[in-house]
């Protein structure tokens, strides 16, 4: 498998220096993506400023992985009614969250060829998140020329959103001058991960964007 | 001041893009369709056809007919994914769809899923080009045929064609690009889109 996914990439960019980026929400099944397509050793780095990149070089790309929705943990999207304290520290967060992270991202914008966007399906309290900030990333000038793969991940747990209602939630028919593509996936189990990549390589090869 | 005159001269002069639709039911072709485009009108190598898998998302092609610059949208066609057409209604200029015509049981499918784009009024005055794809296969019938067989009632107030093709081997391809062309240089839609572009003073994109 994980040959497979050497000649697939290694036929598309060459020797150039390409960049992919896989974003999504925590928890959205990022790094267990990764794990599966074996690609070598996922080498974690925590910068002092609380924004944690993972990066996987595969020949000459870089896989680069991030957490989306600045530094909210899962716990308080979950408990965020539970105590009248919580609530203020939580929308003060949400207030903030994209000016206190989006600077650090974007010296690592260059050079991107595709966005991998995973998304947890099942996790429908979250989906409204996950498009804003989708959407958001999406405006970034050097991001432009970026076509977009999305994975609506987790579909072995009960109650996940098939394509189409992924598709609804995060707006994607607002797309309209670059390539996307969704699929079904469950990191998990290994399913769907292969046919999206080679949707990828294959809109990479017909010119991108 | 100058800001005004710059919008003027650009909408004066500059090439606005022409969106196409390309639409029908799923395995119609629509994907090599647009990868054939592409290959037609631009040195872009297309896909090899045993690559090409089913759509769920949005393909784009931008290539350029007869000095104007085309946008192709390409959408997925299988069922769940219809309900996302009709949020690119708005902003195209021509709708192409496409039906395999070597499989006349998937006839009654595409009929009424075109029944269902001619009547939103997102597409108002939009030229149709309904393409009888496949003609590589013995089989496919011809456009009059395709055009009997799928038997539309609301054709007659609206700017259309019926072509065979083939996307596979490339019959028909320029002549279809060369009519949408050219019934979207006349078209009171294409007029009305290109105002409301510069209403908004995006100028032509």
């Amino acid at each position: 498998m994980g040959l497979v996914f050497t000649k697939l990439f290694s036929s598309l960019f060459g020797n150039k220096e390409a960049r992919i980026l896989v974003l999504g929400l925590d928890n959205a099944g990022k790094t267990t993506i990764l794990y599966r397509l074996q690609m070598g050793e996922v080498v974690s780095t925590i910068p002092t400023i609380g924004f944690n990149v993972e990066t996987v070089q595969y020949n000459n790309i870089k896989f680069q992985v991030w957490d989306l929705g600045g530094f909210i943990p899962g716990w308080l999207w979950a408990n965020q009614y539970q105590s009248p304290l919580l609530l203020p520290i939580f929308l003060l967060m949400v207030y903030c969250r994209g000016f206190l992270s989006r600077p650090y991202w974007r010296c690592y914008f260059p050079n991107t060829q595709a966005i991998i966007y995973v998304v947890d399906s099942s996790d429908t309290d979250r989906l409204v998140i996950a498009k804003e900030e989708f959407h958001a990333i999406l405006e970034e000038e050097e991001l432009k020329g970026a076509v977009v793969l999305i994975f609506a991940n987790k579909q072995d747990l009960p109650g996940a959103l098939d394509d189409a209602a992924v598709t609804e939630s995060l707006e994607l028919h607002k797309i309209k001058n670059r390539q996307w593509s969704i699929f079904k996936t469950s990191a998990i189990k290994g399913e769907g991960l292969f046919e999206g990549l080679d949707w990828l390589s294959n809109t990479l090869k017909s010119g991108g964007g | 001041m100058f800001s005004l005159f710059y919008g003027l001269w650009k909408y004066l002069f500059s090439k606005m893009e022409l969106h196409v639709l390309i639409l029908g039911i799923d395995k119609a072709g629509k994907t090599t369709l647009l990868e054939r485009m592409k290959s037609v009108y631009s040195n872009i190598e297309s896909l090899p056809h045993d690559r090409i898998v089913p759509t769920v998302g949005l393909n784009i092609g931008r290539i350029e007919v007869a000095n104007r610059k085309l946008v192709f949208w390409d959408l997925g066609g299988q069922p769940g994914l219809r309900s996302i057409w009709e949020k690119y209604y708005e902003e195209a200029h021509a709708v192409v769809f496409v039906v395999d015509a070597a499989c006349p049981s998937k006839f009654e499918d595409a009929k009424s899923a075109l029944e269902k784009v001619l009547r939103h009024e997102d597409l108002q005055g939009a030229p149709l080009l309904i393409l009888a794809n496949k003609q590589d296969l013995p089989q496919a019938v011809s456009a009059d045929e395709l055009a009997r067989c799928l038997d539309l009632k609301k054709l007659e107030e609206r700017v259309h064609m019926f072509e065979a093709v083939s996307a596979y081997d490339g019959i028909g391809i320029r002549e279809s690009a060369e009519w949408l062309v050219e019934v979207m240089e006349k078209s009171k839609r294409t007029e009305m889109l290109r105002a409301r572009a510069g209403a908004m003073g995006q100028g032509p994109a």
